[in-house]
């Protein structure tokens, strides 16, 4: 309990001067709106911009939908598009010739910038969450696939030549020594993924929705209600930070071996589970 | 920390260096590098300090090259305390640290760079100090494309480029093979008599350490102490045949006998 | 032995060779199947165009009718203004920034609110604060890209080697010194890794403008042809941004060989040889 405790005293000893710090510019801000020395339309208060958060998350409780939405829409997106681009990752690793003829289209891909293609995706999956489910698949499509297949094809002459001691079978060595070896880099494109995920969902919302957080900032913004579309920025800020924190959390898992902490937690595990007779 | 000026050279045989009681520690006095040092170096002379990791050699390099301030102690060098660094004093680390977009000339140039600007008179030098340590046709080669070796020759001349006369050395060929490291430990003191300088030389290797000096500063760890000066009176200039002779051994084993006994 | 390898390789194409075949049959057999699916019927026309219909919207846009052109330049010199002033921006504070210790600290929170913040996302609001028309384009494509730039500059200027950081210190460099002299050199790297993603972005950035503002540009014209079903001139106009993608990234990647010379081998060796012409010429200051 104590622990726990001194844990949440730790964070709050370090939030504390930037959130004292916040709240002073916050202040200043407001103090400079109000007393009429900024004028543009382009600045509200921020006790407006409070304010609407307010509204659009209590009062009215108008931004749930709106958030899942797009939420949804960027995770389906990455699924998509991360599932195609690691089973292509992971065919041309295992085929010379099926890389080598891949690549060229892929590189096609990389060159053009995906967000062209919006109002093709729109007439093509017309304007309802598909189309930006398309687009977010389209987008995260290749920084995944070409992390994912750099991974794969780093080899450890060394550690290859020791499997091969061993007697292993190709499939072995790919699944043992070239798959966890991929991992991080693996992660580290589904981290890129998963935010131009979100950039294509809310990007296609602006050209054409009827729901979802991107449409509330361009109506909000079109109405000049700037302090409603400021609150829809922050609420794309969060569902950005949710989706990072949540790649965080799996490749922390997952890729256990890189963190002290979450290593020596894996090896105490595993180290019970022997001593169990359930050893893995 | 101010960069100090050049004082006046002095006389053979003066102390250039004096240390009185010089200690630091780290973390607000919970770690003791160095205890208490007190020494002296004579103008000329090449002194080894040896001793394992965590004696404190490293960090007493580091005083009197003015990089960190001591924590107790008197430590002056030309008779000036120490309060930075001072182009009398120039320094060489286990890492060649070249730049890696200058060619070699370019490298040996920095110091002078910093300085001030560079005259053709500079340039001509920097030529010449490649030429001393044997790099004469790699002056326009870049790092990556020189080995281990002659990277640190590279380093090497710009050490003597800065016309420092009090040269330390922190284990300088420690990350090269035993045979560049001999072929450049020779090197190193026909330079360095061919230049006059006074040098102080960081090693854990206790043989390098008596080949090399006239003088042994033989560190203990845990706490890092200056045990005791051994003075190695061998001529020179000397070859490896030496490290053969029974004399010499009997040094290298009262060396050992002092760091075993700790 | 060596005369009948002689024959083997003067008789049939080299690996090369086959290999560029190989591409160029895969390629049109896809072309080829594509239209005789579209002239069959099998394919729908909104999804596929027909690959003639293809070329003849290229032929159209880029010669009888020509209106690509102006298109493409207002896009093109609205990109390069907004990279150009969004990733110098970008650049001068990561350095400044990367030198502050307290500074940085400070920033930090917002630093990673920024990053998972879609930038992009920030247009419509551009738009309706700043107005229709080229102030808030060139706004938008500054905001895109100067955050990649300034990131990375950060990076390379506190990841600067420490062991080469006390070498100028026990060389007595000043701090502006050890800047030019060491921090920024070693970031450029880095830094250029920053630049090809900012431009890129810019590229991007100008679409998303005019996808909202609908008056001129490339992103403009796709958006009409698309929303008049003429697929085939769309898909032209996308081919033409595949190429200029290209040439993008080519052109960056000589930059950075060019920039960062001692990244490579072929880079090294024209300096090298540079320099070493240079020296006796040059009286004075020495390069860098």
């Amino acid at each position: 309990m104590s622990d726990a405790l001194g844990k949440a005293g730790f964070w709050v000893v370090r939030l504390l001067p930037h959130l004292m710090v916040l709240t002073g510019l916050l202040a200043i801000w407001e103090w400079l709106v109000a007393a009429g020395i900024i004028t543009s339309i382009l600045i509200p208060r921020p006790s407006a911009i409070i304010a609407s958060v307010f509204r659009l998350y209590v009062t009215e409780g108008s931004i749930y939908e709106h958030f899942f939405i797009t939420l949804a829409e960027a995770v389906f997106g990455f699924l998509i598009g991360a599932g195609v681009a690691i089973a292509l990752a992971v065919s041309s690793s295992l085929s010379e010739s099926f890389a080598r003829y891949v690549t060229p289209y892929a590189v096609v891909l990389n060159v053009t910038p995906g967000i062209a293609l919006t109002p093709i995706i729109i007439a093509w999956f017309g304007y309802g969450m598909g189309s930006k489910i398309a687009l977010a698949a389209v987008l995260c499509f290749f920084p995944i696939f070409v992390n994912t297949l750099t991974g794969l094809r780093q080899t450890d002459p060394d550690r290859e030549e020791l499997f091969r001691s061993f007697g292993a079978t190709q499939r072995q060595v790919f699944t043992q020594l070239r798959v966890p070896a991929a991992l991080p880099l693996m992660f580290a494109g589904l981290k890129i993924g998963l935010t131009t995920a979100l950039i294509g969902a809310v990007v296609a919302e602006f050209a054409q929705a009827t729901a979802g957080v991107g449409v509330l900032m361009a109506r909000s913004s079109f109405s000049l209600d700037m302090a409603s579309s400021l609150a829809a920025l922050l609420s794309m800020t969060l569902i950005g930070l949710i989706l990072f924190y949540s790649m965080e959390l799996l490749d922390d898992r997952i890729v256990f071996w890189r963190r002290d902490a979450r290593m020596s937690a894996v090896s105490r595990a595993r180290a019970r589970a022997w001593a169990d007779g359930t050893g893995k | 920390m101010q960069t100090m000026t050049r004082s006046e050279s002095a006389m053979p045989g003066a102390s250039v260096i004096e240390g009185r009681h010089v200690g630091k520690t780290f973390g607000g006095g919970s770690v003791i590098a160095l205890e208490g040092a007190s020494f002296d170096v004579t103008k000329g002379s090449f002194v080894s300090l040896v001793g394992p990791s965590g004696c404190g050699k490293s960090t007493l390099l580091r005083l009197i090259a003015g990089l960190i301030d001591r924590t107790s102690g008197q430590l002056t060098v030309h008779g000036v305390p120490v309060t930075g660094p001072h182009t009398d004093v120039g320094m060489m680390f286990q890492r060649a640290t070249l730049l890696e977009w200058r060619t070699a000339v370019e490298n040996v140039l920095l110091p002078i760079e910093i300085q001030r600007s560079v005259t053709a008179a500079d340039k001509a030098r920097a030529m010449e100090l490649l030429a001393m340590v044997g790099l004469k046709d790699f002056a326009f080669s870049f790092p990556s494309q020189l080995s281990g070796g002659m990277q640190q020759r590279v380093a090497l001349a710009r050490l003597l480029q800065t016309g420092a006369d009090i040269l330390l050395l922190d284990e300088p060929f420690g990350a090269l093979d035993e045979f560049t490291r001999e072929r450049l430990n020779l090197e190193l003191m026909r330079i360095v008599s061919e230049v006059g300088a006074t040098t102080l030389f960081v090693t854990h290797n206790i043989l390098e350490a008596i080949f090399l000096a006239d003088e042994v500063m033989v560190m203990t760890p845990r706490p890092g102490r200056l045990a005791r000066m051994v003075h190695v009176p061998f001529a020179r200039p000397r070859t490896p045949e030496l490290t053969l002779t029974p004399e010499f051994n009997a040094l290298v084993a009262e060396v050992r006998d002092i760091l075993g006994t700790h | 032995m060596a005369v009948a390898a002689d024959i083997a390789a003067a008789g049939g194409p080299s690996l090369r060779q086959r290999r560029m075949l190989t591409h160029a049959a895969i390629f049109f057999g896809l072309v080829a199947l594509w239209e005789i699916g579209s002239r069959a019927g099998w394919l729908d026309p909104l999804f596929f165009p027909r690959p003639t219909d293809i070329l003849a919207s290229f032929w159209r846009i880029y010669v009888t009718q020509g209106n690509i052109w102006y298109h493409l330049f207002v896009s093109l010199s609205l990109v390069f203004a907004g990279f150009i002033a969004g990733s110098v921006l970008g650049i001068g504070l990561g350095a400044l920034v990367g030198m502050n210790a307290t500074v940085r600290r400070f920033l930090q929170p917002y630093v990673i609110v920024l990053e998972a913040t879609p930038r992009i996302a920030v247009a419509p609001l551009l738009i309706a604060a700043l107005g229709f028309g080229v102030t808030s384009k060139i706004a938008i494509i500054m905001l895109v890209c100067f955050f990649a730039p300034f990131i990375n500059t950060l990076s390379g200027v506190i990841n600067v080697d420490r062991d080469r950081l006390e070498l100028m210190r026990s060389l007595g460099a000043s701090k502006l010194q050890t800047l030019r002299k060491l921090v920024l050199p070693e970031a450029i790297p880095v830094i250029m890794a920053g630049e090809r993603l900012a431009l890129t972005a810019a590229l991007s950035g100008v679409l998303v403008a005019e996808f909202i503002q609908r008056d001129k540009g490339i992103g403009t014209l796709i958006l009409t042809y698309t929303r008049n079903l003429n697929m085939a001139s769309a898909f032209a106009c996308i081919f033409t941004l595949t190429a200029i993608g290209f040439l993008i990234f080519k052109g960056m990647e000589v930059l950075d060989h060019r920039i960062a010379f001692w990244k490579n081998e072929a880079g090294l060796r024209r300096v090298s040889t540079k320099r070493a012409r240079g020296w006796a010429e040059k009286g004075g200051a020495v390069h860098v």
